[in-house]
């Protein structure tokens, strides 16, 4: 697996956007997602009233899924910690675009560790998710 | 303050793949459980996603909506891996944070069967409107 050279320790730029990604949300995908992790709300379905929307974990599989498409995170890499800010539900039909950016560089004790931020909004421009997640490289 | 409903989840095998199939990460580390059996882990582990869940399911169910309110925010950090066959229970308690108007603040700590971390953090949630 190749990854990115853009996003290696050495050649990251902090702040420039690395990629960009499109998704449209499906009920197919939600339907899946509830049935892995137990969510049964009505909210969620097909026929609910209003529109279905998505459960709002399922917003962190959006900027995982671009990263790892795009060979973003490098193999072995060791997630330590999040910083996860929720907006509005994603429905099905919503197109979605989420940036994928490195946001940060250190070393400590000797470990490399590299800051991402996967910004996911929906066509309005509406926040759906961020996630920010820090992780030691190889 | 206030103890949180109870929420877990139970990890299984199939529960990582179909993560791996939304996600897009197919790290052997997760979806091979041969590879998985030559690392330190002895085994496959769960997606960092997955053992979040009950913090979730638990505020949702707390406040009585299928979602979390726009503008939550959540800090937290993950301490050792899960895997398949784990359980992993949520301790959460929320409380008005200090010099808000009204925002509240959830201190929360997932366990496993054994009662280790796996992870543990705090999230803040939007004041209700008025």
């Amino acid at each position: 697996m190749s990854v990115n050279p853009l996003t290696t320790f050495e050649a990251a730029e902090i702040g420039r956007k690395v990629c960009e990604g499109r998704m449209t949300v499906t009920q197919t995908d939600i339907d899946t997602f509830c049935a892995l992790m137990g969510y049964d709300d009505p909210a969620y379905r097909a026929d609910a009233p209003g529109g279905a929307i998505a459960p709002s974990s399922m917003g962190l599989t959006y900027g995982l899924r671009l990263g790892w498409e795009e060979s973003v995170f490098p193999p072995g890499a060791i997630r330590m910690g999040d910083e996860n800010i929720h907006g509005v539900p994603a429905r099905p039909g919503d197109e979605l675009v989420t940036d994928l950016t490195v946001t940060d560089r250190f070393e400590r004790k000797g470990r490399r560790f590299l800051t991402y931020r996967m910004e996911t909004r929906n066509r309005t421009g509406a926040l759906v998710c961020s996630v920010a997640f820090t992780a030691i490289v190889p | 303050m206030t103890a949180l409903p109870h929420a877990r989840i139970a990890i299984t095998q199939p529960m990582i793949d179909g993560y791996a199939r939304l996600s897009g990460d197919f790290n052997p580390l997760h979806v091979d459980p041969e590879a998985a059996a030559k690392t330190p882990f002895g085994g496959t582990i769960a997606h960092g996603c997955i053992p979040m869940e009950p913090i979730f399911q638990a505020i949702q169910h707390w406040l009585g909506r299928p979602d979390l309110p726009q503008d939550t925010r959540m800090s937290l950090r993950y301490h050792r891996p899960s895997q398949p066959g784990d359980t992993i229970r949520l301790e959460a308690t929320a409380a008005t944070a200090d010099g808000t108007d009204g925002i509240l603040r959830v201190d929360f700590a997932c366990l496993n069967q054994r009662d280790e971390t796996v992870i543990s953090g705090h999230c803040t949630l939007p004041a209700p409107a008025a």
